[in-house]
C-alpha cells in the first residue's frame, strides 16, 4: 500500500494545478492518470487561450500543459501514467490499474479531477465508421498527425465544434458545414468568425438525420428542426462528406465520486451528473474533492484555479497551511475565478437568449450568432471595428463580452485598452501611434484583429490579417480577398508576410486590395 | 441521490420508425429494445441496464447512458433525474481478470 498526503486523480489542468499547489505547500502528492501522456485535454489544444495573463491567456493549450508538467516535475510530484483509478473505497483508498497490475494507495485527501467524456447523439447510421467525436478528430490530427477525413460535417457549434473545425481546416480538410440544432451558434463569435471567413457555411436550427454509405460514411443528410428540435420533413439536404464529427457537449465523469459514496446531482448547467460540492470543491464525503470538468463543464482556465482551491483546502485541513494564509489565498483565487466567469458565455448565462446588447450598450450582431460573421452594417456599431486613422491602424472585430485581454498587453504603444474588467470590449486610443508591428494581431486569441491602411497606395488599401495556415503565401503572391462570409470579393496581392518568434506561429499577412474593399477584405486565398 | 419515481407508460407500446436505431454500440441495444422493456414494466436506468446490458460494454455507459436514460424518461413522461443512473462501481473501467490477479500488496516505493 502506497501512502500519501494527497492523491490526485487525473493529470489534466485541474489535477496538475492541484498537485503543484499542494506540493509547494509541502504535501506528499501522487497523481494518477490513465493516459500515456499527461495534460488531459490540453495536449490536444493547439490554439491560443482566452483570459488574461494570470490565466495563461494567448498561450497555446499544449504549452500550458508543458509548463504545468515542468512545474510538477520541479516540485517532485510523482505523476503516474497509464495508471487508471478503478475505484475509491472507504478511508480514501484507491485501487489503481497500472499496466497489468493492480496497486492500492491511500491518502488523507483525494482530489477527483477526471474531466469529462464526449456526448454522442444517435441518428440513422451513427454507428458507421466515419462518425467520430470532436475529441477523436483532435487526437488524430494534433497527436497522431493523421487527417480524420477529407470532407467533414461538424455537428455542434459550441467552442469545441468551432475550435476543432478550424483545426480541421488547418490540417487540410474541407469543412462542408457546421450545424447546430439551437437557433444560435453556441461558441464565441470570434471563433465562429475565423471559420466563417474561410468560406465554411453555418446552419443553425439544423440537425443530422442520417449518415449515408454502405460500410462507412459516404454522405450526410441534414434537416431543419422545429421548436422541439424535431426534423421538419421536406427540409433535408444531402452533403457530400466522408466524416461526421460530433461536438455536442461533454458530460462530467462522475463514476469515481459515485464509488466513493459522494452525493451526486443531475445539474444541466454543470453538464450532467456531478457530485454535490462546497465552495472548495469538497464533496459530501469529507476530504474527497472534485475539481475541473468532473465537477462541471467549464474551461481549462477555470479548471486550473478550481484545482488550486481544492488543494489549499486539503492543505489547510491537514495542517500544511495556516488559517489566515488559507483565507487570503482562497480570496485571491475566488477573485481570479470571478474574472473568468463573466460575460455572455459565463456559466450563469448558459442558454440565455434574451441578450441583445453588449455591456457597453452596442447591439449584438444577430448575423454573428446565426451565420458566424458580422454584416457590414452591424460592424459599424462597434467603435473598435471602425477606426479610420491616417496610416496603418488596428481594426478590432471583437464584439461580444468574453473574458479576454491579450490585445491590451500586446501593444507596447498603448493603442489598445480593455481595462480591469476583462470581459469589456477593447477600446482603441486613436491618439497613440500604431507602428504596424503586428503583435496585437498575433496575440489575439480570437484572431479578430486586422491592421488596415486605407491609403496604402493611391486607389489601394492594405489589410493585415492573422494567418495560421501552411504553406504561408509569399510576398508578391496574387489571389483573392474574401469577405467575412468567406466569399471572394476582389483581387488581392500579398505585399508582406511578417513573422517573429514572439508571434508564436501566427503570421501577419498583409494584402493590397482596391481601397473600397478595405473594410470588407478579411481573408486571403491564392 | 434524487428519489426514484416509479411509473408505468400511459399508453400501449406503439412501434416507431427508428426503433432499430442502435443506442448502445458496445452491446448493440436498440431504441426499440429499450422502449419495449419499459412497456414490459422496467422503470429505472439500472433495471434497464441489467436486463438489456446497455451501458455494460467497453464504454461502461460513458457514451450511451445519457441517450438511453433519455429514451426511458421520455417513454415514462418523467425527467431523467427521476429514473436514476447507472451506479458507478469499481472497476470503473473494463479490466482483465489477469490484472486483478496481479495485485501488488507490498509497497514498492520508499
Ligand atoms: C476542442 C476543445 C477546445 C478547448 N478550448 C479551450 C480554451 O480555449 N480555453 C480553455 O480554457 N479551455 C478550453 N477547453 C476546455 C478544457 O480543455 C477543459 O475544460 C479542461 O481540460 C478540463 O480540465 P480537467 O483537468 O478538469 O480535465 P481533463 O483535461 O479532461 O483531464 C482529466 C484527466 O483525467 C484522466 N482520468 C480520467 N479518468 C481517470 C481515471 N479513472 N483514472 C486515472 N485518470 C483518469 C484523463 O486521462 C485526463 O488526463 C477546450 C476543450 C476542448 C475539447
Ligand atoms: S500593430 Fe503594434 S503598434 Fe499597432 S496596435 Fe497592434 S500592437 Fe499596437
Ligand atoms: S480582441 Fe482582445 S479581447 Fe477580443 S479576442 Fe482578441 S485578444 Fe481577446
Amino acid at each position: 500500500m502506497m501512502r500519501h498526503d494527497l492523491i490526485v486523480i487525473g493529470a489534466g489542468p485541474a489535477g496538475l494545478s492541484a498537485a503543484i499547489e499542494a506540493a509547494r505547500l509541502g504535501m506528499d502528492v501522487a497523481v494518477f492518470d490513465e493516459n500515456a501522456r499527461p495534460g488531459g485535454q490540453l495536449f490536444k489544444q493547439i490554439h491560443k487561450f482566452f483570459g488574461s495573463k494570470e490565466h495563461h491567456a494567448k498561450e497555446r493549450g499544449f504549452r500550458i500543459g508543458e509548463d504545468l508538467l515542468a512545474d510538477a516535475e520541479k516540485l517532485g510530484v510523482a505523476v503516474h501514467l497509464n495508471a487508471t483509478v478503478m475505484g475509491i473505497y472507504e478511508g480514501r483508498e484507491v485501487l489503481v490499474k497500472h499496466e497489468d497490475e493492480t496497486v492500492h494507495a491511500k491518502a488523507d485527501a483525494i482530489i477527483i479531477a477526471t474531466g469529462a467524456a464526449e456526448n454522442m447523439i444517435p441518428f440513422t447510421g451513427w454507428d458507421k465508421p466515419g462518425v467520430i467525436g470532436a475529441g477523436a478528430a483532435q487526437a488524430l490530427m494534433n497527436l497522431q498527425g493523421v487527417m480524420p477525413g477529407k470532407r467533414i460535417l461538424m455537428v455542434g457549434s459550441g467552442n469545441v465544434g468551432l475550435v476543432v473545425s478550424f483545426q480541421l481546416l488547418q490540417a487540410g480538410c474541407e469543412v462542408a458545414a457546421v450545424i447546430d440544432a439551437a437557433p444560435r451558434i453556441g461558441g464565441y463569435g470570434v471563433h465562429a468568425a475565423k471559420v466563417a471567413r474561410t468560406g465554411v457555411p453555418f446552419y443553425t436550427r439544423h440537425t443530422v438525420v442520417e449518415a449515408l454509405g454502405k460500410d462507412r460514411v459516404e454522405g450526410a443528410v441534414i434537416a431543419e428542426v422545429d421548436d422541439h428540435f424535431q426534423p421538419i420533413p421536406g427540409t433535408e439536404k444531402t452533403l457530400d462528406v466522408d466524416t461526421i464529427c460530433i461536438a455536442v457537449g461533454l458530460s462530467p465523469m462522475s463514476q469515481l465520486a459515485d464509488t466513493a459514496g459522494c452525493d451526486l446531482v443531475l445539474d444541466r448547467k454543470r453538464g450532467g451528473t456531478v457530485p454535490v460540492i462546497d465552495e472548495y470543491g469538497e464533496t459530501s464525503v469529507p476530504n474527497v474533492y472534485c475539481a475541473g470538468d468532473a465537477a462541471g463543464i467549464e474551461e481549462a482556465s477555470t479548471a486550473m484555479i478550481l484545482g488550486r482551491i481544492s488543494a489549499i483546502r486539503a492543505a489547510e485541513k491537514a495542517g500544511f497551511l495556516g488559517a489566515a494564509e488559507f483565507t487570503a489565498r482562497a480570496d485571491e483565487y475566488a477573485a481570479s475565478l470571478s474574472k473568468l466567469r463573466r460575460g455572455m458565455f459565463a456559466p450563469q448565462n448558459k442558454g440565455r437568449t434574451d441578450m441583445t446588447e453588449t455591456d457597453e450598450g452596442y447591439p449584438l450582431s444577430k448575423s454573428l450568432l446565426a451565420h458566424g460573421f458580422l454584416e457590414p452594417n452591424e460592424v459599424s456599431a462597434f467603435p473598435c471595428a471602425t477606426v479610420h486613422e491616417v496610416g496603418v491602424h488596428p481594426v478590432i472585430e471583437c464584439t461580444q463580452n468574453i473574458p479576454c485581454n491579450p490585445c491590451q498587453d500586446a501593444c507596447r504603444f498603448g493603442c489598445i485598452t480593455v481595462g480591469d474588467d476583462i470581459v469589456k470590449l477593447p477600446v482603441i486610443d486613436e491618439t497613440k501611434r500604431c507602428t504596424g508591428c503586428g503583435m496585437c494581431v498575433a496575440s489575439c486569441s480570437g484572431q479578430a484583429i486586422f491592421l488596415v491602411d486605407e491609403a496604402y497606395e493611391p486607389g489601394y488599401a492594405s489589410v493585415g490579417i492573422p494567418y495560421e495556415f501552411v504553406p504561408v503565401p509569399k510576398a508578391g503572391a496574387r489571389g483573392h480577398a474574401l469577405n467575412r462570409a468567406g466569399a471572394p470579393i476582389c483581387d488581392a496581392e500579398v505585399v508582406s508576410v511578417k513573422y517573429t518568434k514572439a508571434m508564436d506561429k501566427t503570421v501577419l499577412l498583409t494584402m493590397k486590395v482596391p481601397a473600397e474593399f478595405a473594410s470588407e477584405a478579411r481573408f486571403y486565398r491564392d | 441521490m434524487a428519489k426514484i419515481i416509479r411509473r408505468a407508460p400511459e399508453t400501449a407500446f406503439v412501434p416507431q420508425p427508428d426503433d432499430d436505431l442502435i443506442i448502445c454500440r458496445c452491446e448493440e441495444v436498440t431504441k426499440g429494445d429499450i422502449r419495449r422493456v419499459v412497456h414490459a414494466g422496467l422503470s429505472t436506468t439500472n433495471e434497464v441496464k441489467r436486463w438489456l446490458r446497455c451501458g455494460m460494454g467497453l464504454c461502461q455507459g460513458q457514451t450511451c447512458q445519457r441517450n438511453f436514460q433519455g429514451i426511458i424518461a421520455r417513454e415514462l413522461g418523467v425527467s431523467p433525474a427521476d429514473i436514476g443512473r447507472i451506479t458507478g462501481r469499481s472497476p470503473v473501467r473494463p479490466a482483465t481478470i489477469t490484472t486483478f490477479a496481479h495485485e501488488v500488496t507490498e509497497q514498492k516505493e520508499a
